[in-house]
């Protein structure tokens, strides 16, 4: 099969053939359809996040089940299905309090001595995520995956598999908005477009949409954002304080920068909970006033929006098809798998919302 | 000949190791290999020289800052 193959950081991508592995017992082959271009997979192709090289990137994405393992009975195929990177195991600790985004059991991979479920000849090719969806075909876990409604679009259904899972589960899930209350989103990409029309379906009076490319803060109009600053002015904090009046119950960081991770903890009024969704590179301390403790101020990260995956991404897909979910407009563009780097150096500028490949 | 310190930038479990007490290595070889939150993390060596001692076994868990191995240089 064919496949983007990542070999060193900042090194644009080749399409090159690589070989799948048969499914094991509790493993499913899947043929995407359709796979958007993230922001966390440019942070692995630029280095700030390190990975096994050479490996395949891409983890939003749906498809069709090609094969199934001997063991597995909850997709046939045929089946539509969306996967996602929060593979569980089911009974570790985690699993069973209910956190399975969480579960860190490394028995949805294949152990290091078991042969690799991507190669290239005899050379392991690091499969990403559990996932590598920027190739013609998936080996998964059957945990990583859920079945789906097949009269959802399959562009839209690759949304659901990061992105709106991410923003609308950190909402939903992870700050449980309360219904009434003002939240400000900083970064109105992908995921943080999905928290803001999620802050919109938890009923949220007030959301700030805070960007720095005016486009954006249009689309962040378009899925439910009531008011829009432009942080290039250089005081965002001071003008979203302005605005609430003294700050907000719920922020949310959607970018993955020190700088705006500490200005969501600035934006709370007493009592409010700042939310950290960007991936801040490894070694980047975030720094807050001490003192804002005093006031009850709360900052928490959150991991694939806390996500239950098998039961939140049917729920998307119903909510998407009764036009709760403003899917449409998040996609800027469809392209094909050849033109990856292209989609991730705009991905880079800011300018656009995603990209989205099609498989023949 | 000084002896240094191979860190983990971060927290998860040991999915592999590639060396061995004795192996020499070059800077940026990958000693070991991590997994966090799915994701498969190399730890390289900070420079060239030869293995002293690996301080952790596969499928342990390990903690941020933690020492893995150390390599005289
Ligand atoms: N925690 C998780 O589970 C999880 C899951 C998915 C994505 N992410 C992370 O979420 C972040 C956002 O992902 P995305 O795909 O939506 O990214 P994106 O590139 O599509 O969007 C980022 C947005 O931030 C804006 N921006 C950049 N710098 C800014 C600044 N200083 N002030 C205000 N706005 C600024 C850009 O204009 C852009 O609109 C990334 O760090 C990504 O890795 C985390
Ligand atoms: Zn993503
Ligand atoms: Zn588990």
């Amino acid at each position: 099969m064919k496949a983007a193959v990542l070999r060193e950081a900042n090194i644009p991508m080749e399409i090159e053939e690589v070989q799948i592995s048969k499914p094991g017992p509790r493993e499913v082959l899947v043929r995407p359809i359709a796979a958007g271009v993230c922001h966390s997979d440019l942070h692995f192709m630029d280095g700030s996040y390190p990975y096994m090289l050479p490996t395949i990137l891409g983890h939003e994405s749906a498809g069709v089940v090609e094969q199934v393992g001997s063991d597995v009975t909850y997709v046939k195929k045929g089946d539509h299905v969306i996967t996602c990177l929060s593979a569980f195991c089911g009974h570790c600790n985690k699993c069973l309090t209910g956190h399975l985004s969480l579960c860190n059991s490394p028995e949805v991979s294949r152990k290091a001595e078991e042969a690799p479920r991507i190669a290239q000849g005899s050379d392991t090719i690091h499969q990403f995520l559990n996932l590598s969806s920027f190739a013609e075909l998936m080996l998964i876990h059957e945990h990583a995956l859920v079945k789906v409604r097949e009269d959802m679009p399959m562009d839209r259904a690759a949304l659901i598999g990061c992105s709106t899972t991410t923003g609308v589960g950190a909402v939903f899930h992870t700050a449980k908005v309360e219904p009434g209350s003002t939240v400000a989103v900083i970064g109105c990409g992908g995921v943080g477009l999905a928290a803001i029309n999620g802050a919109a379906l938890a009923g949220a009076a007030r959301i700030i949409a805070v960007d720095m490319v005016d486009s954006k803060l249009e689309l962040a109009k378009s899925v439910g954002a009531t008011d829009i600053v432009n942080a290039s002015s250089g005081n965002a904090v001071g003008e979203v304080i302005e605005m609430t009046q003294g700050g907000c119950d719920y922020t949310f960081e959607a970018i993955g920068l020190k700088a705006t991770a500490e200005q969501s903890f600035q934006m709370l009024c007493p009592g409010g909970v700042a939310t950290i969704i960007g991936m801040i590179p490894p070694g980047t301390m975030v720094e807050l006033q001490g003192v804002d403790f005093l006031s009850e101020k709360k900052i928490q990260g959150s991991n694939m929006g806390s996500n239950r995956f098998r039961v939140d991404m049917p729920r998307f897909v119903d909510f998407y098809l009764d036009g709760k979910l403003h899917l449409d407009q998040m996609i800027s563009k469809h392209i094909k798998l050849n033109e990856i780097n292209e989609a991730l150096t705009a991905l880079k500028s800011g300018q656009e919302a995603r990209h989205i490949i099609m498989f023949d | 000949m000084t002896l240094e310190r191979v860190e983990s930038e971060i927290t998860g479990n040991v999915w592999k190791i590639e060396v061995k007490p004795g192996d020499k290595v070059e800077a940026e070889d990958v000693i070991m290999i991590l997994e966090s939150m799915k994701m498969e993390i190399p730890v390289e060596a900070p420079c060239a020289g030869t293995i002293k001692e690996i301080l952790v076994s596969e499928e342990d868990a390990v903690d941020e800052d933690q020492v893995l191995a150390t390599i005289e240089s």
